[in-house]
């Protein structure tokens, strides 16, 4: 009896933990992708579609003067590709918590002995699961096609962190703006701006082509560089510049997008 | 129970209607649209991205692919003459399917279900969500014309190519309401949203979005050279790469009356499935 009264509390303490919580947000984001193939298809589908078509499209590309040397501009593509499928993954997950909040479901979380952090942890961990498998998936697809990476299996791994890190980067971005706002059509209407912020790096045409303003701005979005990171493992091959740019611009970004998310998250609790 | 008695009608049953039937659609459906216009002010996040993302498509397509104009074959060395249309296009089909946003809002809060008890023909509820679209489509085309012709943009068969990039324009507008008008009926949830946008993307990119048909290979060309968007984005562009031609219009003229129409039956077949 008195083992059961002392069993009791620690062990409600242990499943209310601040990890157990995570865990089971995660599980349920992760759950709800699972469940919702309609939401999460186009993510995986959109960008393979945008390196096929670049594929045909500018194949003969690759000759102009400026192009950096590349066997394909399939190989080329490959880094934009994972890139814009994290961006467009997170939107969902994002959309997924405006709509949290929109149906009461998060000041149920909130009003629940529930971890603040954990409820916006959870969603981004299990937006990272989906960016490492988006990774993995866009390479595998490709791959028949043509795709070669010249940094072999030790680069693939690399590229699934990288995958990670940025999946955490850009989901966090997204879920502070889906707390600030709590709309999931304001969440979703940003979606074209994910996709401008691509243009305006080196995620579909080498930045060596471009010229004047474009050029300048492209040169100061981090996105490049990010992009860049991945391109050089799959084109040139496992290089000490290679893995660091692919690894610490994601986590740089990463850390500085959670920090805005916190600050909406706490600024919310606040207001209430 | 008599029809007679709305109060205790239900939205799936039919509605008395009144004598006049155009002068019934006109008044509801003009009441929706301005309601829809208003949304632009009272809910701007959701209507600026389909007026910045053309404008920073235009921008950053032509900067972004401003060598391909240097490919032998390339029909302009404008690299914005080419893609400024393209942004239009997309504008207006963002215009187009940013009514299904709002409806998809209204049918979660529950307001719809409100729209469709009212006694007014179904024909209403689209042609009032179709104006708004027009008229949003009108201010999308008006912006990036304007500033696209700022940076560079020439028309080179005079006011005329405008005009057919206007028309081309509303005939994407009318293909993104429909498209995002049945869907929202269909799904009746706001995660629908990135179905109607995806999929109004890749079949504008299924075109010659990117590049012409000359300087395509593979399978992109086969697909690009049967897809009528491909029509409608000519008639839109034909101003700003050469004459304005009979031979160019026809078919963008035709694919936007074959696609407005498929796309408003998909409109009215998602109310009619959302009615029962």
């Amino acid at each position: 009896m008195t083992a059961s009264v002392l069993a009791t509390p620690e062990a409600a303490e242990r499943r209310q933990s601040f990890v157990a919580q995570t865990a089971a947000m995660s599980q349920r984001a992760v759950l709800a992708l699972w469940r919702q193939p309609a939401i999460v298809i186009p993510s995986l589908v959109f960008p393979l579609f945008f390196a096929a078509l670049g594929a045909s499209a500018f194949a003969r590309a690759i000759e102009l003067p400026g192009f950096p040397p590349v066997r394909s501009f399939l190989d080329f593509a490959l880094a934009g590709t994972i890139v814009q499928g994290i961006l467009f993954g997170s939107l969902t997950g994002a959309t997924a918590l405006a709509t949290d909040i929109e149906n009461g479901f998060f000041d149920r979380l909130l009003a629940s002995p529930t971890s603040r952090l954990s409820i916006l942890l959870g969603r981004l961990a299990g937006g990272m699961v989906y960016g490492a498998f988006q990774t993995a998936f866009f390479i595998a697809v490709l791959v028949p096609f043509g795709l070669v990476v010249e940094a072999g299996i030790v680069g693939i791994a690399v590229m699934l962190i990288g995958g990670v890190l940025t999946a955490l980067a850009v989901g966090a971005l997204m879920s502070a703006m889906a707390i600030r706002t709590g709309s999931s059509e304001a969440v979703q209407g940003s979606f074209p701006l994910l996709f401008i912020l691509l243009f305006f790096s080196s995620a579909f045409f080498p930045r060596e082509t471009m010229t004047g303003v474009y050029a300048r701005f492209a040169d100061l979005n981090p996105m490049s560089y990010l992009i860049e990171g991945f391109r050089d493992l799959t084109v040139d091959g496992l290089t000490a510049s290679a893995v660091a740019r692919t690894l610490l611009i994601s986590a740089g970004l990463a850390v500085v997008t959670m920090a805005i998310a916190l600050r909406s998250l706490r600024r919310k609790l606040r207001a209430r | 129970m008599s029809a007679a008695t709305p109060s205790t009608t239900s939205a799936s049953e039919p509605t008395t209607r009144p004598t006049s039937a155009s002068t019934s659609t006109v008044a509801p459906a003009r009441g929706l649209a301005v309601r829809s216009l208003r949304n632009i002010r009272r809910l701007p996040s959701a209507f600026l991205p389909a007026l910045l993302m053309p404008i920073v498509q235009a921008v950053a397509f032509s900067g972004t692919f401003f060598a391909i104009t240097q490919i032998p074959g390339f029909p302009t060395d404008r690299s914005i003459n080419w893609y400024m249309p393209l942004a239009v296009l997309m504008g207006s089909s963002f215009a187009g399917v940013g009514i299904g946003f709002t409806t998809v809002r209204d049918l979660e809060s529950g307001f719809y279900d409100r729209i469709r008890m009212a006694p007014v023909p179904r024909r209403a509820l689209l042609l009032g969500p179709l104006l708004s679209a027009w008229a949003r489509s009108a201010l999308v085309v008006t912006i990036v014309c304007a500033l696209g012709l700022a940076l560079g943009a020439r028309l080179t068969d005079g006011p005329l190519g405008l005009l057919t990039l206007y028309v081309a324009g509303l005939g994407m507008a009318t293909i993104g309401t429909g498209w995002g008008l049945g869907l929202a009926f269909r799904f009746r949830d706001m995660r629908a949203a990135a179905i109607m946008q995806l999929t109004l993307f890749l079949a504008l990119f299924l075109t010659t979005a990117q590049a012409p048909l000359d300087i395509m290979e593979g399978w992109l060309f086969e697909v690009a050279s049967r897809n009528p968007l491909t029509a409608v984005l000519q008639l839109g562009r034909m101003g700003f790469l050469g004459d304005v031609t009979w031979a160019h219009t026809w078919p963008g003229l035709l694919a936007i009356a074959v696609l407005g129409t498929l796309a408003m039956l998909f409109a009215r077949t998602g109310l009619a499935r959302l009615d029962r």
